[in-house]
């Protein structure tokens, strides 16, 4: 963060940012500190429902397969279902889920207006509900990694690699779903100290299925009505699939001068990262066998008698062009 | 028989006829009789079984709150399979030159879309009503003036309909999810007496209305005239296109019907709608094994409907992958069809 472009104010403006942002990963830290010692935990005899929006991305996979091994190494029975990114699906689910009375129930991801009358009629039930990135106040404890220290370390690194100044693009399709919104909160909060960084209008929304060749589809043709180098200077997901798309167009159309930005570590993303030639800048890289592991700890600690506090924040990583290697190496892809 | 041809595969080998031709047609009519006799039994004797054993295998399958949860999931795709049903039945049951109506999902979609968007705007439930619904009848009519005036086949106008339908939705809804809370759709969602889903009774409430009017009234039969064999309805003084269209338009309306239901049980218009076209057209084409003599019918359809939700169901509670319920699916859909298809030709010869 020390390049020269930054005026004195708005060099300012970043510490005082960070500092912000670090006192929230703070209290983040200090939640996550467990209150039980990991032994004490069992699950034994105890029916876990665990529900997912999908898996067809590496962080679903990675979390929702943590959350049934966990469930199982604490003796537990987990009760897994996919939904397959279908909301018809997820509440059929979740319906039939909650009709069969387990002892708790961890919804992993999930458009919060589709599945919260849902988690409250569990909630209703007795049932107890945990979230993984899922903001709503029917779930007694919601694991997420802090996306506010995300959005905003990922908007200061964009905002630093374009020298503070340029049109950027911006994929906001998810703005229902509570981490892509606060990642968006925070980029917006942090140009709005960058008055030379505009988002282009209007923004680009990015879809599910089909999100790479989406995203290739649509950077491809605003490259077309921008054709002149630096007229963007970068593109912006709130997640790493778009990113992947805009990536593979912005190399297939020559353009790699643009940077892409996006979040959530998948391996594919990283390896761009890691290419030198690449225009993909940075990936922030959540840990999310971490993220499952930690709510089925807290779900133990739960039925333990023990109390939860909202959030659990688990730490996540930026990986950028410097240090991607050694990010890759602490997510167990080598 | 130059009636039938048109719903006879094109590529009937002259030479199947004559092999069969030794044998004598009470014998023949007989084996048929015998084979149709055999597979719908066989459906229902699978049917029965599945229920039988996930009731067995997990004790909590066979409890009122389950059936009623099943039942009340099955609403949505249970509306649109029956629209489906209306338009196979007046225009035959020909996969490919026969009716079928490709744009029910979308057409879900967006009336979905639609009522959310006009709660969001702040009008009432009954405005929304009125919207959703006319709007699955408007899409009802486009179907229905490219079928019957410009003579499109309608798996092609359908399907036309469908990209255009679902490029609407895009439009309005600019692909995000809608969300629409309002006190008529969380009665909707709710549970009714019994602590059945309410979707539950109105899906069999529709069907119920909806059989009586297809199977039962001279209207229902003079459907199956004209998609069986159009000519000779055209002969007896039918208006062929008019049921043609009439059939479309109901679909079109169990489209918006359909929609108003995703609505409730989503708290809202989502997106992918277009997923459910599959298991729909999958769920119509199995509910001909559940009728007398393999023809398309309301009653087979909800059938259909309720087997592929109780397999869901059971899987879920056996806690078995869901990813294999659209492989035994599939494995249904093509058993039906070879039989069916086997069996029409032999009864056609």
């Amino acid at each position: 963060m020390s390049n020269e472009f930054l005026g004195g104010v708005n060099r300012r403006n970043l510490l005082k940012l960070t500092a912000a942002a670090g006192a929230v990963a703070g209290v983040g830290l200090l939640a996550n500190r467990p209150a039980f010692a990991e032994q004490e935990l069992s699950l034994k005899g105890k029916r876990i429902g665990i529900s997912t929006a999908g898996t067809d991305h590496f962080f679903d996979l990675q979390a929702y397969n943590a959350q049934i091994e966990e469930v199982k190494r604490l003796g537990g029975e987990p009760i897994p279902v996919d939904a397959g990114r279908n909301d018809g699906k997820l509440v059929s689910q979740l319906q039939t889920l909650i009709a069969q009375k387990p002892d708790a129930i961890v919804q992993l991801l999930g458009t919060v207006s589709v599945i919260d009358p849902w988690l409250k009629k569990a909630r209703d039930a007795g049932i107890p509900v945990l979230t993984i990135d899922v903001g709503t106040t029917n779930s007694i404890n919601n694991s997420t990694s802090d996306n506010w220290a995300i959005g905003k370390d990922l908007a200061l690194q964009l905002v630093s690699d374009i020298g503070g100044e340029g049109n950027i693009v911006v994929f906001n399709g998810f703005y229902g779903v509570t981490p892509c919104a606060i990642r968006y909160d925070q980029l917006v909060n942090v140009i709005k100290y960058f008055p030379k960084v505009q988002i282009i209008q209007p923004e680009l929304r990015d879809v599910i299925p089909n999100t790479v060749q989406d995203a290739f589809t649509q950077i491809t043709a605003i490259l077309n009505k921008y054709p002149e180098k630096g007229s963007i200077k970068a593109i912006w997901s709130a997640w790493d699939i778009p990113q992947l798309g805009a990536t593979q167009a912005l190399t297939a159309a020559g353009r790699t001068e643009i940077k892409t930005y996006g979040v959530d570590g998948s391996p594919e993303v990283l390896q761009l990262v890691a290419d030198p030639n690449s225009p993909a800048a940075a990936d922030v890289a959540q840990q999310p066998a971490e993220l499952g592991r930690t709510a089925i700890r807290n779900v133990a600690k739960l039925l333990a008698g023990g109390t939860l506090p909202r959030e659990t924040y688990v730490p996540a990583l930026l990986a950028n062009k410097e240090n991607v290697g050694e990010i890759s190496k602490k997510l167990g892809l080598g | 028989m130059s009636v039938d041809a048109a719903y006879l595969s094109p590529s009937l080998p002259a030479s199947a006829g004559k092999d069969t031709d030794v044998t004598s047609v009470p014998a023949r009519a007989l084996g048929r009789k015998l084979a149709v006799f055999a597979l719908r039994q066989g459906s229902l004797a699978v049917f029965i079984g599945v229920l039988v054993y996930f009731s067995i295998a997990a004790p909590f399958f066979f409890t009122v709150g389950n059936i009623g949860n099943v039942l009340g999931q099955s609403a949505i795709a249970g509306v649109l399979a029956i629209g489906l049903t209306i338009v196979i039945i007046a225009g035959g049951s020909n996969v490919v030159t026969g009716g079928i109506d490709l744009s029910l999902a979308a057409n879900m979609g967006l009336s979905a879309a639609v009522y959310a968007s006009l709660v969001q705007a702040g009008q009432g439930d009954a405005v929304a009503i009125i919207g959703a619904l006319g709007t699955g009848l408007l899409i009802g009519a486009v179907n229905a003036a490219a079928i019957t005036l410009a003579g499109i086949v309608p798996l092609l106008a359908t399907l036309a309909v469908m990209n255009v339908v679902a490029g609407l939705e895009l439009v309005l809804t600019q692909n995000t999810v809608v969300p629409a809370s309002t006190e008529f759709l969380s009665t909707l969602s709710a549970s009714g007496p019994f602590g059945i889903p309410v979707l539950a009774y109105l899906l069999l409430v529709f069907t119920a209305l909806v059989a009586a009017v297809v199977q039962y009234t001279p209207v229902g039969l003079r459907l199956y005239a004209v998609g069986e064999f159009p000519e000779a309805a055209r002969a007896a003084g039918l208006r062929v296109k008019l049921f043609v269209s009439g059939a479309f338009l109901a679909s079109g309306l169990c489209g918006g019907l359909s929609g108003i239901l995703s609505v409730s049980y989503l708290s809202g218009s989502t997106t992918g709608a277009g997923d459910m076209l599959l298991p729909v057209v999958v769920t119509a084409l199995l509910g001909t094994v559940f009728s007398r003599r393999l023809v398309p019918t309301i009653g087979g359809t909800l059938l259909a409907t309720l087997f592929v939700s109780f397999l869901i169901n059971g899987f879920q509670l056996l806690n078995i992958s869901s990813t294999l319920v659209s492989g035994v699916q599939g494995l249904l859909i093509l058993l039906v069809v070879s039989a069916t298809t086997l069996l029409k030709r032999k009864g056609n010869q």
